[in-house]
């Protein structure tokens, strides 16, 4: 993901310090070294920011993360998803719109240190870019996005839990896309899918309430 | 990096000059010292064009150094800080293989450098469906190959507390960084002279005194 703006809060700090001592417990018990770490939740639950915050954290450990977000793998490229998804109907709203083939190329290619290209949305243009990365070196994977919870081979699988009225209340702020009928019911059908997976996470942060325990 | 009102302001300005001086596969650049808002005005501009239909790419000059983001504090120091921080730490045929590659509408690829792992990745990018080019960084407006120079008068003595930590939050200001940023300064003043455009201080629009 290219120009995505983010604004760090302490809530993001907390959630991601949480995640961050949970990593390195994890590390002590697996000297297998390379690990995949997901991050999941609702649209604006914080995914991205917490990733990069964990990530930095990581780093300052000497321990190299390489974050990868799924909005970049979308089979329909940004400029025609609407009319497809309403070409295709609400129904065809969910994990099936990944392109998992390449997710599952970037995680192999990870777990060998190989090169590996992944696409990469540029945010103002909405153009999809190649990225080119050499994963020789990086010890772990963070895998953000509304669906990472379908990846079975992660080592820690993150839920941010935000309710619904807080999803619809971060849309009316965020500059991302228009609020109209429509995206509302797509903001819906997305709710289901993901909550439908939540029982798959091993690591539940309420982000909302973190800001009581600043 | 954030993006305030006073970038999004003289955002609308630039834009409009940029709209109604308008060229086919148009290179705009836009230079000013760390901490002066190079980045937030590249991505505010363009925004407000992609409103007028106009994809418009941001591309930073910080990808092309020469020497890794690992690495370069430490070669600086070596070879000594007045004598190597400037434009020839930037791969300047690489950025104008890129510039030349837009003008062309080419596929085109170009370094990019992952803040968290500080490792430069490569990245692909289709020219032809871009309609302009967004070049940033602090000596961005010395390329020959460029239609709009902008200059932000922005000092680092004046942005001052942006500086005293790194991207991370860590505490990095000593003698070294303020020594890169006093030799940034100096380079960066002198192209001055280049710019159509002024953004001064107060974040004011205002056109440059025809020389």
């Amino acid at each position: 993901m290219l120009h995505d703006l983010i604004t760090i809060t302490p809530q993001h700090e907390s959630s991601a310090k949480m995640v961050f001592d949970k990593v390195l417990e994890l590390r002590n018990g697996n000297p297998r070294g390379k690990m995949i770490i997901t991050i999941s939740g609702e649209v604006g639950s914080g995914k991205s920011t917490i990733s990069i915050v964990l990530g930095r954290l990581l780093t300052n450990q000497g321990i190299r993360a390489k974050i990868i977000d799924l909005d970049d793998f979308y089979k329909i490229p940004p400029l025609e998803r609407r009319a497809w998804r309403e070409k295709h109907g609400l129904q065809s709203i969910g994990y099936e719109e990944y392109d998992w083939k390449k997710v599952y190329q970037n995680i192999s290619h990870f777990l060998q240190n190989k090169v590996c290209s992944m696409p990469c949305v540029d945010l103002i243009t909405n153009h999809v870019d190649e990225l080119i990365t050499d994963y020789k070196g990086v010890d772990l994977l963070i895998i953000n996005g509304l669906y990472s919870l379908k990846i079975k081979e992660a080592d820690l699988k993150v839920f941010i839990e935000q309710s619904y009225d807080k999803t619809i209340e971060y849309q009316h702020y965020s500059l991302k896309e228009k609020l109209d009928s429509y995206r509302l019911k797509v903001l819906q059908r997305e709710h289901e899918v993901v909550n439908s997976l939540k029982g798959l996470a091993d690591f539940f942060i309420d982000f909302e309430s973190s800001l009581y325990h600043l | 990096m954030l993006i305030t009102e006073k970038h999004k302001q003289a955002a609308e300005i630039i834009a409009a000059h940029i709209i109604n001086n308008r060229k086919d596969r148009m290179i705009i650049a836009i230079s000013g010292e760390s901490g002066s808002g190079k980045s937030e005005l590249a991505h505010a501009i363009a925004k407000i064009l992609r409103k007028e239909g106009i994809f418009a790419k941001p591309l930073h000059t910080d990808n092309y150094y020469k020497t890794h983001p690992l690495e370069r504090r430490e070669w600086r120091l070596r070879h000594g800080i007045e004598n190597v921080v400037g434009y020839d730490e930037y791969d300047w045929e690489k950025i104008n293989q890129n510039l030349d590659d837009f003008r062309n509408g080419r596929r085109s690829e170009m370094p990019c450098v992952d803040l968290v792992t500080e490792q430069v990745d490569r990245l692909i990018t289709n020219f032809g469906e871009v309609d302009m080019l967004l070049v940033e960084g602090l000596y961005a407006i010395k390329s020959d190959n460029v239609d709009l120079r902008v200059f932000i008068e922005l000092t680092y003595l004046e942005t001052k507390e942006k500086h005293t930590k790194d991207a991370r939050g860590k505490e990095i200001m000593d003698e070294a960084r303020w020594a890169t940023l006093g030799q940034e300064h100096k380079m960066v003043q002198a192209l001055k002279p280049r710019a159509d455009l002024l953004v001064t201080k107060e974040y004011a629009v205002a056109k440059a005194a025809i020389s």
